[in-house]
């Protein structure tokens, strides 16, 4: 008895060392998306949204989810402008972050659900866009491009731009909200 | 009009090739150099300093993804080490490894840390399926 007793102790202890007792669970269904792939996730600062990209008719294309009820949350300006690539949320979701195809080119682009503007972030012609990463409060924007066959990591300064995201701020609901003038 | 933040770029551009940036907080978490002889780097954007992260770099590892939490405490990464890739969360106070394993077992390619530090979401293969996993951190 108490030899087995030991065995499921020390069974336990491991499986903590290990982190497989972690609570966890899957993203869950893309909704109306085709398939189940989904890559790239993004959470907002407390977890409330999650930002992936999923396969839509062959397109790697942006979904927005509220957490854990998976409701899908409209996005204005994204739409036609796939592949997407490289979400990144602010703390209560107020920005949507990605690199969309425009043209020939990657592009950065920032939506803000409060009011439905959208922001682009010009980058010279000799580099291209990889992966973006929004800062939680919306100050800064760090882009990875590709120049003259390097990775590189440069940094944006968002502040005369966008209005700050703060912890504690309340969640953008619904999105897609008209541009304000 | 977003703006360069050149101090910082000046010295981004001084440290070589860097990939996967992360921001959260004051902290700016990325992999710099080249093939094989990547690493972890944490960067503390208001002293526009790099950050000790003793036990977490290994030559013999090949990091793959990297995010930070907001008060630059937990680091969670996936690397290849051995012919396997795993992933683990570094709490920085304490210099502790945690391997989180993948449960059912799959291949993770993509972290991102909550910014409070409490959930992470990781992309996973799993039978040929991408898949993405949230998973709670005490």
């Amino acid at each position: 008895m108490s030899a087995l007793l030991l065995i499921t102790l020390s069974l336990l202890v491991s499986g903590c060392s290990g982190g497989a007792w972690l609570a966890r669970r899957s993203a869950g269904p893309v909704g109306v998306f085709n398939g189940n792939s989904r890559q790239e996730p993004a959470l907002s600062g407390q977890g409330r949204f999650l930002a992936s990209v999923v396969d839509r008719g062959g397109r790697a294309t942006l979904l927005l989810q509220e957490q854990p009820s998976g409701r899908i949350l409209p996005l204005r300006h994204f739409q036609n402008r796939q592949p997407h690539s490289s979400p990144s949320l602010s703390w209560n979701g107020r920005y949507v972050a990605a690199l969309v195809q425009q043209g020939n080119q990657r592009l950065a682009l920032i939506e803000d659900r409060a009011n439905g503007n959208l922001h682009r972030l010009p980058l010279p012609s000799n580099r291209t866009a990889v992966r973006l990463s929004l800062s939680p409060e919306a100050r800064q924007l760090a882009v990875q491009v590709a120049q003259a066959g390097q990775w590189r990591v440069q940094l944006f300064d968002l502040r005369s731009l966008l209005e700050p995201d703060l912890p504690g701020g309340l969640a953008v609901q619904g999105g897609g909200a008209e541009p304000s003038p | 009009m977003p703006q360069p933040i050149v101090p910082l770029n000046s010295r981004l551009e001084a440290i070589g090739a860097n990939r996967d940036p992360a921001l959260s907080g004051r902290w700016l978490a990325l992999i710099s150099g080249r093939g094989g002889r990547e690493q972890v780097l944490l960067l503390d954007l208001e002293r526009q300093q790099p950050i000790d992260l003793p036990g977490l770099n290994r030559a013999d590892a090949q990091p793959v993804s990297v995010s930070v939490d907001a008060a630059g405490e937990r680091i969670a990464l996936v690397r290849q080490l051995e012919g396997r890739t795993e992933l683990v969360l570094y709490r920085r106070s304490v210099q502790s490894l945690q391997p989180i394993p993948m449960v059912p077992s799959g291949v993770a390619r993509q972290v991102q840390l909550q910014t409070d530090g409490r959930q992470l979401a990781v992309q996973v293969s799993r039978g040929g399926i991408w898949q993405v996993d949230l998973v709670q951190i005490p």
